[in-house]
């Protein structure tokens, strides 16, 4: 080593743009060969239910801050969008808008809060923002939630885009999941993301290169949240109506437990982990009495032993793979 | 000359015990300043005081003529004041050339640095150039894709003072950078030093008395949290109080 300039090669390459449509396309491609042995209906919910857990990995897996109040946002958009179809206009476009702008707004308001919290504390006190929600949903507001009843969010066929047509809501969600994606990590690979995977590890240090860490970690919480609302606007219209247990407190764990499945910290893995925990569950539950003893049990198991989850383990397969092959010349 | 930084009744309590203790410090624009103690003496503490790490109990902090004492570390670093740590601080998971994407992007990157945070690629060429230029500084290019956790310990403190020199300080504090190094990597960064000192005003902390003795123009001798001695290099090691403190060290 010497320290003359050296015109070396940079071994690293500038970003290949057409890396991100190429993971787009798997994606596409592999919800439309499950649609050829899984009920379809089932595949428009895992599709949504992808968006949750994606925007779920941005804040833990990218940012490591565990949250037990995610739903919250869910439900959010959820509701939003509901009394919008009632009292402003059955239309779904018009749903989407106020859902995502309301759910913003409530992670902009809370992330005030939040973020100033770190580990356990940024955990619970989001599960205590949560269960207010909760409670606001089920009596604080029962007027115009409906309370346990819940609340219908009909929403009106725009030319062939009917909610209530399977193949058209798949295609739909399909595609949205593939927007949310595409967004998330055209995020991720940005400067942003190496700066929230740099808070991850050491946020201290991060200020001393001149940001106001403060500022981001808000930012990403509400970009999550957001996201996160938009996947309750889209479950709401397609369902039809919206319950308590979208906002439930509870479901928070299935979104864990997703991100764990599939690996946390790259966006792979959330899709990945979604749909296997959907999957598990759904057949599971047509098949076994007590399938929740079976999760804990696959729980425990990706705790002590398999922490990467499935996309974690097939990287560092062809990690090693991609080792022994310039070996072999 | 006029004043980089300068302090006035520093003083930094934890509980009982009083880390620095009424420190009047003061570095002039452009000077090569050693900052040299026993262990405990308070050195690290002077630094973090500094550089925004934690308030003092008591005291002012004044850097470029402006109070920064109620100042966060990043409108200090904004400001143009960069520091590494004792114990080398950079992010182990990251590949070394995403290290010095954040740096170069907020303080090198020319045109909107926003729009390139938010809306471009990490690896867009033009960013990438920068973090080349970084890593050629220190000889590092061709670990550009290495995790950083692999590299040795020298080639980590080589990436935490090519981080501190993207961001373009006016003021540059080194908590001891040659700690734990070998002989010939303490050459390459005395080297380095010697080549970029001219840039801006240098403050080092170093146990290595001898191995700084050719950069710095002033030394001062911190105890028990005081500063117990301060002036030209050779005056001050052949003072009757530091030989006092140093007695028995064998760097002296
Ligand atoms: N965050 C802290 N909390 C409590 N005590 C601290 C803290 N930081 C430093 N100290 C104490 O303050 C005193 C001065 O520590 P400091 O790290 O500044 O010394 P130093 O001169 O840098 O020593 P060394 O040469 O070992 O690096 C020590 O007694 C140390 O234990
Ligand atoms: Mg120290």
């Amino acid at each position: 080593m010497n320290l003359s300039v050296t015109q070396s090669v940079f071994p690293v390459g500038p970003a290949n743009r057409l890396l991100v449509f190429r993971d787009m396309a798997i994606i596409a491609a592999s919800f439309l060969v499950m649609a050829i042995f899984l009920p379809m209906y089932w595949l428009t919910d895992f599709a949504i239910f992808c968006i949750l857990v994606l925007s779920f990995d941005l804040l833990y897996g990218y940012m490591g801050h565990l949250s037990f109040g995610h739903m919250l946002y869910f439900g959010a958009g959820g509701y939003a969008a509901s009394l919008t179809l009632l009292h402003l206009a059955p239309n779904p476009f018009l749903a989407i808008a106020v859902g995502v702008v309301s759910g913003a707004l409530l992670a902009a308001i809370v992330g005030f809060v939040v973020v100033r919290t770190e580990g356990a504390a940024f955990a619970l006190v989001n599960l205590a923002f949560n269960q207010i929600g909760f409670w606001l949903v089920l009596s604080g507001l029962q007027d115009y939630t409906h309370g346990e009843d819940g609340l219908p969010s009909t929403v009106e066929a725009i030319g062939f885009l009917d909610f209530y047509d399977t193949p058209v809501a798949f295609g739909f969600m399909l595609i949205c999941l593939i927007l949310v994606f595409w967004l998330l990590k055209s995020l991720v690979s940005s400067p942003f993301g190496i700066m929230i995977k740099s808070i991850k590890e050491n946020e201290d240090r991060v200020k001393f290169l001149g940001y106001n860490t403060l500022r981001y970690k808000w930012l990403t919480f509400v970009i999550a949240g957001t996201v996160a609302a938009f996947a309750g606007v889209l479950y709401a219209l397609v369902k039809g109506f919206v319950a308590p247990g979208d906002v439930s407190p509870l479901e928070n764990t299935r979104i864990i437990f997703s991100v764990l499945i599939g690996g946390a910290g790259n966006l792979y893995g959330a899709i990945v982990g979604a749909v296997a925990f959907e999957l598990i569950t759904n057949l599971l539950a047509t098949t076994i009495a007590r399938w929740e003893m079976i999760l804990g049990l696959m729980l425990l198991g990706l705790v002590f032993w398999f922490r990467k989850g499935i996309t974690g383990y097939t990287y560092e397969l062809f990690l090693k793979m991609g080792r022994r092959a310039p070996a072999a010349d | 000359m006029s004043e980089m930084i300068s302090t006035s009744g520093l003083t930094k309590k934890f509980k009982e015990l009083v880390a620095v203790n009424q420190v009047n410090f003061r570095v002039a624009e452009g000077q090569v300043a050693g900052v040299i103690g026993p262990n405990g003496s308070g050195k690290t503490t002077l630094f973090n005081l500094l550089s925004g790490y934690f308030p003092p109990s008591e005291g002012q902090v004044t850097f470029q003529g402006e109070d920064v004492t109620g100042q966060p570390p990043e409108a200090r670093v904004a400001m143009g004041m960069a520091r590494t740590f004792q114990l080398v601080s950079v992010f182990d998971h990251l590949t070394v050339w995403e290290n010095l994407v954040l740096s170069n992007v907020r303080f090198r990157h020319n045109g909107s640095w926003l729009t390139n945070f938010f809306f471009k690629n990490a690896r867009k060429k033009a960013i990438l150039e920068y973090c080349q230029e970084s890593l050629d500084t220190v000889a590092l290019s061709d670990q550009a894709g290495t995790v950083t956790s692999e590299l040795s310990y020298g080639d980590k403190r080589m990436l935490e003072i090519a981080i501190a020199l993207s961001l373009k300080p006016k003021l540059l504090l080194l908590d001891e950078p040659l700690a734990g190094l070998s002989d010939h990597e303490i050459g390459e960064v005395i080297e380095l030093l010697q080549k970029v000192k001219s840039d801006f005003t240098l403050v080092i902390i170093e146990h290595k008395i001898s191995k700084i003795m050719d950069l710095v123009e002033s030394l001062s001798v911190m105890n028990e949290g005081a500063i117990i001695c301060e002036g030209e290099p050779d005056e001050v090691l052949s003072n009757t109080d530091v030989r006092e403190c140093y007695w028995g060290r064998e760097d002296c």
